[in-house]
């Protein structure tokens, strides 16, 4: 690990250490302190490092451990892998399958949909002005952040006057209730950096509003609907809350499956750290791949992360 | 990618048709239902079991190990019925949630029904149907075996509530705490530990709590084989709530005044909680010593944690579900004995923990009948004697007729090929009427139950004495009771 | 919430947009609006008359007048008041922790110069993991036979069930929470030093300022909105999310991971005493909301923005 090499500016104030009417002595006490200083940064960073990756590191391990190996006294880090957890688990009676079709339906559905809807809503915030724009933005954003808990119980009464409980649109419908704010206050964030220069320009040459918006804001906003699509995927999928209380046995998704292992007989950790693999690992794949953009995306666009 | 569904029909004049009704209120009182439709009749000469070929229908149930058995072993059913049957199995607390929920809706996602008879029956028994108007519609076929063939305490426990003379679910599994033990412990150490502890520590009808903990105490110390004596479902979960009840009644202690007819028939209205008695109290501070010794995972265990430790040899007694001796057999094959729970100062006491199966009132139509006639199946006695035979633990028979056939009977010793029999003894013994307890049937249980537990967690967790504890639940208990309930 | 349904144009959906003279910003939002208003002002008014009634489920939800009944309850209910003492310590607890952990590891990364790509890659990984999955994760790494983190502990004579402690076990789902949410905040934090003047710590280089002075009123009063954004950010999602609480302890031991989202759920979802529900619901809504005002101000005075 590098993390004792500073950066181009840092290391022009190093260089210019000695220079300053200080004495030599003073300089080395600096310089030394500086030296401890990084030690530590790069100390802090290697443990770190461990903390975050070695729980998600055993998790994968474990799922290529037998059932012996998985629940060893001693945890055991040489052993011989088998894909027995995985291959249980798509042939077992309880097929993981169907659980993993739901959460792919309805989380892609819920992505694109809210995606799209936030786009263009996203856009019409970003081009109003004035105290509606206040109340809306405010509006958006609380039932964004409305506690789970407070709204499953009367969306559960509601999806069932309407027939959605135990049905994918019923469960992209529920996770449209955080992912379209979501979208739409991050792609308003993105729009909003767009200059108004470039769409007064498309306007004095001819261009409608709609044409505006298509053919110059939305390609100036590609890498915000990425991130909206991916991160508003890794929120359904990452549901557990919404589907216990909407999903039934035609739509149950992977978290429910996962604390479903969890049995009166005991637990198969083999084949839960499987699914949390399952579980995990597509998303961080996906987040990852937007992570230069994630920032503005988590920040509901509170802060430009590029 | 698949097909985004298409947008949910929030059209505007629905909305505010909807919205102009005023408030939720009206959304919410839409959903009554009308009289659930019957299922339609035979034709002559039919074959009364394939009246309803292609329907499809759904159990909910708690992930236990009899659905389990029945879940590896539909063919015979589908075969004699050509019904199809989807089952969610679910742990206990989310069951009851989709169950409330789903009778709330009007009309049913679940026709079938895991009726915990007091998380689910006391409370919803009016969403459920009175299943004596199909055990004697002659348009099904009749019970091969009399509904009396079921254990009668099980019956009425598990099945009834009240006097009102509705049988709402049929006794589908029967697990109650007896007291497990490793045999080979026993075996090597009983002669030293008689000759330390001034008594047979061997478990036996005679056997109190006392000697119970001494043992376990012992065992801590002398055997190097086990880390601890006993372990306890101690967690701040229903379990909790059981092991100490076995502790409770046998120390005289009880929920209410008539507990054991609160327990076997239920009632609306229990009157005063006596938890604050000084029976219950000494039965706490005694439960609060005993977990004090036992292995330190016990107040993070529920039964899963224990009968787990049990098996991987963490500890060398416990008190636990019967239905795991399956589990047992096959982890620690031929070195763990049963018995009834420990005596106390008035008895011996042994928490019944059986549910029946039910059929949701508002399941209709070719659903209802199709989920009679899994009920029936589900509980006959060819059923579950398959269960016994399951290779994935099937419970234990709740039918007397099964325990009388010699398979069975013959499969209560070693070498069993029916391992749950192994129980046999020790749990007919414990589900005699003076050893059988049944905590109470309250429509408000699940709440006092989280009362007790939670009190109980917190004394455990040395944040308030066994006597606050007691008085702090039976006040809560009160409170609740007080409130009454509606469905 | 009530006052932006008000305003918002869901009187002119869709159709009736242009007739009414529905501007094009206002089409664009219709959609969006119209599916957000469904999601967020049914449950509210359901909430709201649940709170003064008393709900039966049987046979169709019935709600039957109560009046204050469920109000004074909740406000006399010790238990209920204990629950959001204990909601502050959480919230305070894992915030802090997460703030103070994350700007440090923000600091650590942006010293970095090679490798750093992989190294925040490696530390943003639990961000984007289920957190049910998380919490089951926990408890396979605590467990007390065959935990790592576990046996670790006893390695270094910490005997006892984590999980089964009350002191422990909070901080262990506490530290689930951490481990889960100090990435978002290094990210943040990282967005925010990335733009600090180069120039300014170079001045406050050559004043002879060491790192720490530098760091402490140099940086971080630059950084200061970005951070306010991350203690928004994760302070509305921290009472939001319960998953990994209810995967562990559900609430015990001793009620000491008993914060006010599984009290409410446990009131809705396992007594189904619904009114009591909702007025801990509502209780809920009006913390929520005044935090998303605060975010709202915030975000409109653009103080954040670097």
């Amino acid at each position: 690990m590098s993390a004792t090499t500073t950066r181009p500016p840092l290391r022009g104030r190093a260089s210019a250490a000695p220079s300053r009417p200080r004495g030599p002595a003073g300089a080395q006490n600096g310089r030394a302190k500086r030296v401890v200083g990084r030690a530590l940064l790069a100390l802090l960073l290697a443990v770190f490092l461990l903390w975050t990756v070695v729980p998600l590191a055993w998790m994968l391990l474990g799922s290529f451990k037998s059932a012996v190996d998985v629940t060893s006294s001693t945890p055991k880090l040489l052993f011989e892998p088998t894909l027995d957890n995985y291959v249980g688990l798509f042939t077992g009676a309880n097929n993981l399958l169907p659980y993993l079709w739901h959460s792919v339906a309805a989380s892609v559905a819920s992505a694109v949909l809210a995606t799209v809807l936030g786009t263009l809503a996203g856009y019409g915030l970003a081009r109003t002005r004035g105290r509606r724009k206040d109340a809306l933005s405010f509006w958006f954003i609380s039932t964004r952040m409305a506690p789970i808990a407070a709204v499953v119980l009367p969306l559960f009464l509601m999806f069932r006057l309407a027939g959605l409980i135990d049905t994918i649109p019923g469960l992209v419908l529920a996770y449209l209730s955080f992912n379209l704010p979501f979208a739409i206050w991050i792609m308003s964030a993105f729009f909003e950096r767009i200059p108004s220069s470039l769409e007064e320009a498309a306007h004095v040459s001819g261009c409608t509003r709609w044409q505006t918006f298509w053919y110059v804001a939305l390609p100036l906003s590609r890498s915000g609907l990425v991130t909206t699509g991916v991160l508003c995927l890794v929120f359904s999928w990452n549901d557990y809350a919404f589907a216990t209380v909407v999903s039934g046995p035609d739509s149950q998704t992977l978290p429910i499956a996962a604390t479903q292992l969890v049995t009166q007989t005991g637990v198969d950790w083999g084949q839960l750290t499987a699914i949390g693999t399952i579980v995990v690992l597509p998303m961080v794949l996906v987040g990852l791949a937007v992570r230069k953009w994630l920032v503005t995306g988590l920040t509901l666009g509170a802060v430009t992360g590029e | 990618m698949p097909p985004a569904p298409a947008p949910p029909p929030f059209t505007r004049r629905r909305f505010l048709g909807l919205g102009g009704l005023g408030l939720g209120a009206a959304m919410l009182a839409g959903c009554s239902s009308p009289a659930a439709a019957p299922p339609p009749a035979p034709t002559p000469g039919e074959d009364l079991w394939r009246r309803f070929a292609g329907t499809t229908i759904n159990f909910i149930s708690e992930n236990t190990a009899p659905t389990a058995a029945i879940a590896a072993n539909l063919g015979p059913f589908a075969e004699l019925t050509g019904v199809t049957v989807d089952i969610v199995t679910l742990e206990l607390q989310s069951l009851v949630q989709r169950v409330a929920l789903d009778m709330a809706g009007g009309q049913a996602q679940y026709d079938v029904v895991y009726a915990d008879p007091y998380q689910v029956l006391a409370p919803y028994r009016k969403g459920l149907v009175d299943l004596r108007t199909l055990v004697d519609d002659p348009q099904y076929p009749p019970l091969d075996q009399p509904v009396e063939d079921f254990i009668p305490t099980q019956l009425r426990a598990a099945g009834t509530f009240g006097t009102d003379g509705a049988l709402y679910a049929l006794p589908y599994d029967a697990p109650t705490m007896i007291w497990q033990y490793r045999i080979d412990v026993f075996e090597k150490y009983r002669d030293r530990m008689a000759r330390d502890l001034g008594f047979d520590p061997a478990p036996g009808p005679d056997s109190t709590w006392e000697q119970y903990h001494r043992t376990a105490a012992w065992i801590n110390e002398h055997v190097s084989e086990v880390p601890y004596g006993t372990g306890h479902q101690a967690k701040q979960h229903d379990s909790l709530m059981c092991d100490f009840s076995n502790v409770l009644w046998s120390y005289g202690g009880d929920y209410f005044a008539d507990g054991a007819g609160v327990g076997l028939t239920g009632s609306d209205d229990p009157g005063p909680c006596l938890l604050a008695s000084e029976e219950a109290v000494e039965a706490a501070e005694f439960y609060n010593d005993l977990v004090g010794i036992a292995h330190p995972g016990s107040r993070g265990w529920d039964w899963d944690g224990v009968g787990a430790a049990l098996r991987a040899g963490e500890v060398a007694m416990a008190p636990n579900w019967h239905e795991y001796a399956a589990a047992n057999e096959e982890a620690l094959p031929g070195l763990i004995g049963y018995a009834p729970m420990p005596r106390g100062p008035v008895r011996s006491a042994n928490i019944y923990g059986g549910t029946g199966i039910g059929i949701s009132a508002t399941s209709e139509g070719a659903r209802l009948g199709a989920a009679w006639l899994f009920v029936h199946w589900a509980t006959s006695q060819a059923t579950q004697l398959s269960n016994l035979e399951s290779s994935v633990g099937g419970g234990t028979p709740t039918r007397r007729s099964v325990y009388e056939m010699p398979e069975v009977e013959a499969a209560t010793s070693r070498p069993s090929d029916l391992p749950n029999m192994l129980t046999a003894d020790a749990v007919t013994a414990a589900w005699e009427p003076d050893r059988i307890g049944l905590r109470p049937k309250i429509p408000m249980w699940n709440e006092c139950d989280t009362a007790v537990f939670t009190e109980l967690s917190r004394m455990l967790a040395g944040r308030q004495s066994p006597r606050a504890a007691m008085e702090r639940s039976a006040n809560r208990i009160d409170q609740i009771v007080s409130r009454g309930w509606v469905a | 919430m009530t006052s932006a349904a008000r305003h918002a144009p869901t009187r002119s959906a869709a159709t009736a947009g242009r007739r009414f003279g529905l501007t094009f910003n206002g089409r664009l939002m219709a959609p969006g609006v119209v599916i957000l208003g469904a999601l967020s002002f049914f449950p509210l008014a359901a909430l709201i008359a649940m709170s003064f009634s008393r709900v039966r489920l049987l046979g169709g939800v019935r709600l039957e007048w109560a009046g204050l009944d469920n109000w004074e309850r909740a406000f006399s209910d010790p238990e209920l008041w204990r629950s959001w003492g204990l909601t502050i310590l959480w919230f305070t607890t894992t915030l802090g922790v997460e703030m103070v952990l994350g700007v440090a590891v923000a600091v650590a990364l942006s010293r970095l110069v090679r490798a750093r790509g992989v190294v925040l890659a490696l530390v943003l990984l639990p961000m984007f993991a289920a957190p049910a999955i998380v919490g089951l994760l926990g408890r396979y790494l605590v467990d007390p036979t065959f935990g790592l983190y576990a046996w670790m502990l006893q390695g270094a004579g910490l005997d006892g069930d984590i999980l089964g402690d009350p002191v422990t076990a909070f901080v262990a789902v506490a530290l689930m929470d951490v481990w889960e949410w100090t990435p978002l905040v290094a990210l943040i934090t990282l967005a925010g030093l990335s733009g600090v003047n180069p120039s300014v710590l170079e001045a406050a280089a050559l004043d002879g300022a060491d790192q720490w002075t530098t760091f402490w009123h140099v940086v971080l009063p630059s950084i200061q909105g970005i951070l306010l954004v991350a203690l928004l950010i994760r302070s509305m999602d921290a009472v939001r999310y319960f998953d990994v609480i209810t995967v562990t302890t559900n609430g015990g031991p001793a009620d000491a991971t008993k914060i006010i989202p599984l009290r409410l759920y446990e009131a809705a979802f396992r007594f189904f005493d619904l009114g009591y529900a909702a007025v801990i619901g509502l209780m809920m809504l009006v913390l929520t909301i005044a935090i998303a005002r605060l975010f709202v101000r915030i975000l409109s005075g653009k103080g954040a923005r670097p």
